[in-house]
């Protein structure tokens, strides 16, 4: 009898490539459409969307790499960039330093914390059920937002930056354009991420341990160690951009709670290990969170739409998986 | 041994219902906290033996709490009633919720309930003139005229209830099929166990209970708000508490309820302001030291001994 | 009378093709032995037919009715029954109250009929202690309690998946008795295994699969002279 098998394993595997092509790109070209209508009809949304998205993205990222490679979900992710706020505060108010400055220091002073939070706390739970990981870091997250609240009161606190205020104007619309920041930030955060995973063995060697632990372990990859660099360099980061958050917004012990479940939110969305169409989605979130914000009387909506969100991509995931 | 037990459980009923007689007003309120929290514990424990977590516990409280309070501002009815539709509204959005969530379980499911009290809060805050807005609202009178023995004797009903249902949920094909989801759904699946409808079933009863709770909380003390009513303590302690006393079980939560329940009277008196560190702290370490909390502990040491004793 | 029938079943898990138009049928009291090297597909055979995985193409007929959609525990409930290879028994409960499990739901009995159901399953299987604690039990006593864990949901068509692994002489031939004694209430089964010592006493015809395909089926004798089957698994040694 001829062997056709093989003609039926290659058909599948283009049907299949060209699918999951689609998916980023559908994402992408929703994200973009939105993008152009909002342009013509509400310019502020559009550009005010895209400096929020960026805000999400950036910090949705760290989290990201800490489920992708680690596994475990780190419901203290906006306690730890609160925290990083009140450091680039507290080292503004005693150094003068510009808080922007104050990345730097975050960067390295949040890596030696991530460490200390890895070794003390994380690593018990890591071959433990998912539920004790989700109890584990709910109570961490506790325990931070407290203690903020104990040592600097939930009395929300600024920084009169003169910077902050610049704005440019095109024609006869004007808009900050200190938030680019942000942009920049997702951009330089994403690139750095993926040239780290793709491109450097460290990175390569997180990926095979993200996807396969036992067989990273076998190849020689000390799985510790690359968890142990992992989740300090996200905790790294969301410090750094805590600082960065600190100049813009008024920050309280409570400002990072929000964050953690947004960026859960984009995450879903965007699919586990899919660091790439985290920006895709937070576009749609921010646009979509600012477009409601526009309308004045509808405003105390905007901050539930990832909540809608979320629970549509559950939805159709779960549909998707049934058929399947 | 069976009849001692009872009649202990009996004598213990007793002296807890005859309570009012000989104590005076503040340990009746300390009471009351007490048996509600002991609700709430039990609720939680009763949704994590089928394996899922529930972030949002606040949040079916605080709708409780609301549609009891509105319900009987807006239509008189006996205030009892209202607080059993608060429990009954919590059932059914807890119901609309699990159906669409529930396919995916795990940590998708918990954080979308950790999502559950600020969604309710945002949408009562933002419907001021159904809600009260965020100044919240106000019962003309608290139950009862504010009688402190029968609002007691209301929170021990709270709590009652909900230890009958956990007995139900231990005592019948529910403990059998909640193991097994929890323990592998695969393997329950193929054991004929409809995950999802009991998922969906046991999310909707912790769900009332906890509604009702706050029902019977907002009717006692007589108000509603967004952020009382929904504040993230009503999460946070029943989590603590059953974690304390020992998951997976009736006496667990309620040792861990009333440990944790006498605790906070006195660190209210102590420190105002940290005490909702301690139970972040206490959760921390119950599972990174005691997964099993009190009871679970005692009695593996129990077991140990046993085992130890016999050649 | 065929108990099941499947029609060019075929399953990918994203790009992998794990099944590959699979074609069988099991017939009423027959006991069909399904054998390949490892990664055949043979446990992702028993998952499609027992609906933990949905077919990407195919069908599946039980006692003529189509069930190709229907979800797992309503597949059990019809009458199909499996064992898994890595046992799990739940803590907290009882080896009775384990297999009390299949029995509550399988066929929706009462806890006291489930209970009795249970206990002449362990006197059928030869687990006559049923209060022993389970983390002391035995290898075999383990698979003996997984087996009647799955015999308790009342299956028509029972697949075994790999029961005799681990299992010295003696133990697998009780485990064969055993097997023989449940086909005799009328069971039909169907049986993966590594051993085949048991496929060659215990079946009439074995289907033997490789790569997600069926490379050859019949009785023991022809199918373990077939060139093509040898060279499966010797294709597995290398």
């Amino acid at each position: 009898m001829p062997n056709l098998s093989w003609c039926w394993t290659h058909r599948p595997i283009v049907n299949l490539l060209s699918k999951l092509k689609q998916r980023t790109y559908q994402i992408a070209i929703i994200s973009v459409i939105l993008a152009i209508i909002l342009g013509f009809w509400k310019p502020h949304v559009l550009v005010e969307g895209i400096q929020r998205a960026c805000l999400y993205a950036v910090i949705a990222l760290p989290m990201a790499l800490i489920l992708g490679i680690v596994g475990i979900i780190n419901l203290a992710h906006g306690e730890y960039m609160m925290l990083g706020a009140y450091f680039a505060y507290f080292l503004n108010v005693y150094t003068g330093m510009d808080p922007l400055l104050a990345i730097f220091p975050a960067l390295l002073a949040f890596f030696l914390i991530g460490i200390v939070s890895y070794k003390a706390i994380i690593k018990y739970v890591l071959d433990a059920p998912e539920l004790n990981q989700l109890l584990l870091t709910f109570g961490l997250a506790m325990v931070i937002e407290q203690l903020a609240n104990l040592f600097w009161t939930s009395r929300p606190i600024k920084l009169p930056l003169k910077y902050v205020s610049a704005s440019a104007t095109i024609g006869s619309f004007t808009f900050g354009t200190y938030e680019f920041a942000y942009i920049a930030a997702a951009i330089i955060v994403l690139a750095g991420l993926l040239l780290f995973l793709k491109r450097t063995s460290t990175g390569q060697a997180a990926l095979a341990v993200g996807q396969n632990p036992r067989g990273a372990k076998l190849v020689g990859i000390h799985v510790d160690r690359t968890y142990l660099f992992i989740f300090s360099l996200s905790i790294a980061l969301v410090g750094a951009i805590g600082a960065i958050f600190m100049t813009r917004h008024s920050i309280f012990p409570l400002v990072g709670a929000p964050f953690t479940m947004k960026s859960f939110c984009l995450i879903a969305m965007a699919g586990i290990g899919n660091l790439m169409e985290i920006l895709w989605c937070s576009l749609i979130l921010g646009l979509a969170e600012n477009f409601v914000l526009s309308f004045r009387g509808y405003a105390g909506w905007a901050d539930i739409l990832f909540f809608a969100l979320i629970v549509l991509v559950i939805m159709v995931r779960s549909h998707q998986r049934q058929v399947k | 041994m069976r009849i001692s037990k009872y009649l202990l459980y009996v004598a213990i009923l007793i002296i807890l219902l005859t309570l009012p007689f000989y104590t005076g007003v503040y340990l009746l309120n300390v009471m009351d906290i007490i048996l509600i929290y002991i609700a709430m514990a039990l609720s939680w424990d009763m949704l994590l033996r089928s394996g899922q977590i529930s972030f949002g516990v606040a949040g079916l409280f605080g709708v409780g709490g609301y549609a009891a309070v509105l319900l009987n501002l807006n239509t008189g009815m006996n205030p009892l009633i209202c607080i059993v539709m608060g429990g009954l509204a919590a059932g059914i959005l807890a119901w609309l919720v699990g159906i669409a969530v529930l396919q995916l379980r795990g940590m998708y499911f918990a954080i979308v309930t950790l999502a559950l009290a600020e969604i309710f809060r945002v949408i009562i805050r933002n419907l001021p003139d159904l809600t009260g807005g965020p100044e919240g609202t106000i019962l003309p009178s608290a139950i009862f005229a504010g009688n402190s023995a029968r609002t007691y004797w209301l929170a021990i009903a709270v709590a009652v209830v909900s230890v009958i249902a956990s007995e139900l949920f231990r005592r019948t094909r529910i403990h059998f099929a909640l193991t097994s989801i929890r323990n592998d759904e695969i393997v329950a699946k193929s054991s004929g166990i409809d995950v999802f409808k009991y998922l969906v079933f046991i999310f909707v009863i912790t769900s009332a209970i906890q509604g009702m709770t706050g029902g019977a909380y907002a009717h006692i003390y007589g108000f509603v708000s967004p952020e009382g009513s929904f504040s993230v303590d009503f999460t946070l302690l029943p989590i603590a508490m059953a974690l304390l006393g020992g998951m997976h079980s009736t006496w667990g939560p309620v040792v861990g309820a009333v440990v944790l329940g006498v605790i906070s009277e006195f660190l209210k008196l102590q420190i105002p302001y940290g005490h909702l560190l301690v139970y972040g702290l206490i959760i921390v370490i119950t599972i990174l030291f005691f997964p099993q909390g009190i009871l679970g502990t005692i009695g593996q040491r129990l077991k140990n001994r046993r085992l130890r004793g016999s050649p | 009378m065929i108990v099941l029938k499947t029609e060019n079943v075929t399953r990918y898990f994203g790009g992998l093709m794990a099944l590959n138009r699979v074609n069988m049928e099991f017939r009423q009291g027959e006991i069909l032995g399904i054998i390949g090297p490892n990664g055949a597909g043979k446990t992702t055979f028993i998952n499609v037919v027992a609906g933990i995985y949905l077919p990407t193409e195919g069908k599946i007929f039980f006692n003529d009715q189509d069930i190709s959609g229907l979800p797992a525990h309503k597949r059990c409930r019809l009458g199909i029954g499996r064992t898994f290879q890595l046992v799990r028994p739940l803590p907290g409960l009882s080896l009775l109250e384990n297999i009390m499990v299949g029995s509550l739901f399988g066929k929706g009995l009462g806890q006291r009929e489930a209970r009795k159901k249970a206990e002449e399953l362990c006197e059928f299987l030869g687990l006559p202690d049923i209060t022993r604690d389970i983390s002391r039990m035995t290898a075999l006593e383990i698979k003996k309690m997984e087996i009647a864990h799955a015999m308790a949901t009342q299956p028509k068509l029972l697949f075994l998946d790999e029961v005799m692994a681990g299992l010295n002489n003696d133990e697998t031939t009780q485990m064969i008795n055993l097997v023989r004694k449940i086909c005799s209430r009328g069971i039909t089964i169907g049986i993966v295994e590594h051993v085949m010592r048991v496929i060659r006493e215990l079946t009439n015809r074995v289907v033997v699969l490789d790569w997600g395909e069926i490379i050859a089926e019949g009785p023991y004798g022809e199918v373990s002279n077939d060139p093509r089957v040898v060279a499966a698994y010797l294709g597995e040694e290398n």
